[in-house]
């Protein structure tokens, strides 16, 4: 199925139905009170595979190490918190997306010049030797158990957050994916996202129309590594507490097959997949582990086979049969 | 306008280039020819920067550009196509053609405003496609269309970054030739100051349009001249004739 | 310890470490397949041998024997059926789908066997000490370094002296231009997948020792088996045998000096060689 001969022009016109993930977001807060915390769960998972979608769905970075960058962004929080009292949740958000934006765009720099085989490598080792230092460095991060019992200032000096019923928080966290929704949107509707996708489909013609695709990419890491910091750091404001757990191959995995599940380069596909599979997780995991492991094993061989647009992509192929 | 001297390359102990002497003029309408293997991609590759040369050195209007990275080489005015499709595959026709002219207008990099919004590229972007008689096919995906199309495409792409020297390396390659027209006419429409650099690997197609004719065998040039010369010269067709009987 | 003991502890685990990861080494090389699931081989091959051990009484030697034909066989129905289809796909694609099968393979055995670390009985004589003249030794450990260093001989010699190995070297050198002298890669990659299966298997039951047999397996050790290719160079056998035992002896003493995050340096070691030599530390660069 063709797009309209005018679809560039129009597709970055808001449609009705973009309005729905929010109106569902807002219809959630009110239906369902008792769930919230795992909504809010949900909301960051939603914003952390967003950024991963800027680079591994938009710019065709294969990368298996994004958790170091949701990682530094909440350790940033946690630390900031902990040693040095600074408990203002908006300032914290923004150093946490500052100290992951650095730390991408210093690796960015260093680990961009590689491809293939050998950035899915030095991606690895990145997050490998980050979760070692997380570990050694105990004074600071607490090592293996983290930091318990963190605790955060009135957002804009008007709302608590809330232990309970994640009211708050939930809210919270609604905004600011909608904030970091809004740049992901603006920025692959743009020509630098043109562009991304152009060094996706074909480096090579890249380069031969002089566009300097190291630095396009370098950027765009940057700019997905804080917002996952972004997300890292509202993951430790809201559940209160950081710890190794939100590193490690398996979290990087993790977030990867929820894009991929959902979509990637589809921007939806981590609204989709994260639903997907967060609430499968939620049903499943808990009481069948294994069964709920070996699902997810099928499902991903199913799609890397069959299905590689994702859920989104599926849905588009249906409504192309039609 | 575009020179090379003493341009030499080697992969090992194989030279693919010696010694190459070569001078596109301005405005000229110039065919590189010769046997299969005889250089011309590597040729052309040298020339954009692809590859950079063992020896020798590369002149863009006097200027020495051989250590310029190929993005700096675009920006200097050379565009080339390639020999076989090298286009955004996922994306459609109009998004192609508007990111090479997002690159030349200096807007590639622009995060703020939609790729939708740009008049002044779109409208670019529109031109070219209409010219290469794309008009149709302009919403549609690479992968949609038939090779012979795609191959417009990828001189659109070229023409999108507005080069003062074009290098087309076999551009009807893959065309079915009740479509060649469309391309030697939008070849012919060029503004004359263009230099055009056609890479063929026979002689008839180029006839037409070159005015000047180098022939490169074994990563050296043979012959040079106007295709009158050429066609004449005993020993390039001896060569040609030796290569198809080989082949 | 003195800095014998050290050497061979480190060499043992080095020689495991080769054993499991020559296959990847060489199938990554042929296909340019990123295989996540190698590890998972390795794993089955310990199950297989702790439940033939258990329930067929079978002992360790033909156990090993039979890991090595039952992971080989399965590996080609899944390279035959699944592999093949991913080719000339994506690396994401590679790598989904064989996350995907290591979440399956791990499911499997927890459900099958159960979620705790499985222990290999070793024969007598194996275990205890060995008296090497100057010192006494854990046999084990001992034998380890002679399977390991008999096996790279054994491969090399197989890459080196016969005419399989010489196509295989030439279609990790360049594949198109094998296919194009009449070699069939894709066979060639089967028997390779197979072979370098079935040693993961040999590889996942002799190191049970040291790196332990549990469901997690195929995932804890990933990175691991990854990093010796990697720096060993694909397609390189005594490559990979050196990076193995440069990772084997580095992460001894590491562990020993430093037992507090001293895989730390590996890592960065990894990371840097990686920078500086893409094509690790004995591969060759390609054009």
């Amino acid at each position: 199925m063709s797009p309209a001969p005018d679809a560039l022009q129009r597709r970055h016109r808001f449609q009705w139905w973009e309005l729905l993930p929010w109106a569902t977001g807002l219809a959630m807060f009110f239906a369902f009170p008792n769930y919230l915390s795992f909504g809010t769960q949900l909301l960051v998972t939603i914003l952390f595979a967003l950024s991963l979608d800027l680079v591994l769905g938009y710019a065709g970075i294969v990368t298996l190490g994004h958790a170091a960058f949701f990682c530094v962004g909440a350790y940033t929080v946690g630390i900031l918190a902990q040693q040095l009292g600074w408990n203002e949740p908006l300032s914290g958000l923004v150093a946490a997306g500052l100290a992951a934006g650095i730390v991408g765009l210093i690796s960015g720099f260093v680990l961009l010049r590689t491809h293939g085989l050998t950035l899915l490598m030095v991606t690895l080792c990145t997050m490998t030797l980050l979760e070692q230092a997380a570990n050694m460095g105990h004074a600071w991060t607490g090592g293996f158990d983290g930091m318990p019992g963190l605790s955060f200032t009135m957002i804009l000096g008007l709302f608590p957050f809330d232990v309970l019923y994640f009211k708050s928080q939930y809210l919270y966290s609604l905004s600011v994916l909608a904030l970091g929704f809004v740049v992901v949107r603006t920025l692959v509707y743009s020509s630098f996202g043109q562009s991304l996708t152009g060094i996706r489909e074909n480096l090579l013609r890249m380069h031969a129309v002089g566009a300097p695709v190291r630095g396009r990419l370098i950027v765009a890491y940057g700019i997905s590594a804080a917002l996952a910091g972004v997300a890292g750091g509202l993951f430790t404001q809201v559940t209160g507490y950081v710890n190794l757990a939100v590193l490690g191959l398996e979290r990087a995995a993790g977030v990867m097959i929820i894009l991929i599940l959902g979509g990637h380069g589809r921007l939806y596909g981590a609204f989709v997949g994260a639903v997907a599979y967060l609430v499968l997780e939620h049903l499943l995991a808990k009481a069948y582990p294994t069964a709920w492991q070996l699902g997810l094993g099928l499902t991903l061989v199913a799609v890397a086979l069959f299905a590689r647009g994702g859920l989104i992509g599926l849905f588009e192929k249906l409504r192309g049969a039609r | 306008m575009l020179e090379t001297r003493g341009l030499c390359k080697n992969f090992g102990a194989l030279e693919v280039a010696r010694e190459v002497n070569f001078r596109l003029e301005l405005g000229a309408r110039h065919a590189l020819i010769g046997p299969n293997g005889a250089g011309k991609t590597t040729f052309v590759n040298l020339l954009t920067g692809v590859l950079a040369p063992s020896r020798g050195s590369i002149l863009l209007e006097g200027e020495d550009v051989t250590a310029l990275a190929q993005a700096k080489r675009v920006k200097r005015g050379i565009a080339r196509t390639f020999q076989i499709n090298q286009l955004f595959r996922g994306l459609t026709v109009q998004e192609n053609v508007c990111i090479a002219v997002s690159e030349r207008l200096g807007v590639g990099g622009a995060m703020l405003r939609s790729a939708g919004q740009r008049a002044d590229v779109l409208a670019e972007a529109a031109r070219l496609i209409e010219m290469l008689k794309l008009g149709n096919d302009t919403g549609r995906r690479i992968i949609e269309l038939p090779y012979g199309r795609q191959r417009l495409v990828e001189i659109a792409i070229a023409l999108g970054l507005s080069p003062r020297v074009l290098l087309l390396d076999e551009p009807a390659a893959g065309i079915p030739s009740a479509e060649t027209h469309i391309l030697l006419d939008a070849i012919a429409t060029l503004p004359k100051d263009i230099a055009v650099l056609i890479i063929a690997h026979d002689m008839d197609r180029v006839f037409r349009f070159a005015e000047r004719i180098t022939v490169l065998v074994s990563g050296a040039v043979f012959a040079e001249g106007t295709p009158q010369e050429i066609a004449a010269n005993r020993e390039v067709r001896a060569v040609y004739l030796g290569s198809a009987l080989d082949a | 310890m003195d800095p014998v003991s050290i050497l061979l502890g480190g060499l043992s685990s080095g020689m495991v470490l080769f054993i499991v990861s020559v296959g990847l080494s060489v199938t990554m090389g042929l296909m340019g397949f990123v295989n996540l699931a190698h590890g998972g081989f390795a794993m089955l091959g310990g199950y297989v041998i702790v439940l033939a051990m258990k329930h067929w009484g079978l002992s360790f030697v033909p156990a090993l024997a039979l890991a090595f034909v039952v992971v080989a066989a399965f590996s080609v129905v899944l390279e035959r059926l699944l592999y093949a289809r991913l080719y000339r796909a994506q690396e994401l694609d590679q790598v989904l789908f064989t996350i995907g099968l290591v979440f399956v393979m791990t499911a499997a055995v927890t459900l099958g066997v159960g979620p705790e670390t499985q222990v290999i009985r070793l024969p007598d004589w194996l275990r205890g000490q060995t008296d090497l003249g100057f010192m006494t030794y854990r046999t084990y450990s001992l034998a380890l370094i002679v399977v390991g260093t008999l096996l790279v001989i054994a491969l090399w010699l197989g890459f080196e002296r016969t005419r399989y190995g010489a196509r295989i070297r030439a279609a990790v050198d360049n594949r198109r231009m094998a296919q194009s002298l009449g070699i069939d890669v894709g066979r060639l990659f089967t028997v390779a997948f197979a072979l370098g299966s079935g040693l993961a298997a040999v590889g996942g039951g002799l190191g049970a020792e040291i790196l332990g047999l549990d469901p997690n397996y195929p995932l804890r050790y990933l990175v691991y088996f990854l990093i010796v290719v990697a720096v060993g160079g694909l397609g390189k056998v005594t490559g990979v045998f050196f990076a193995a035992l440069l990772i084997g002896v580095l992460d001894f003493v590491l562990k020993l000096y430093f037992p507090k995050g001293g895989t730390l340096f590996i890592y960065a070691l990894a990371l840097m060689l990686l920078l500086w030599r893409p094509q690790g530390l004995f591969g060759r660069k390609s054009a």
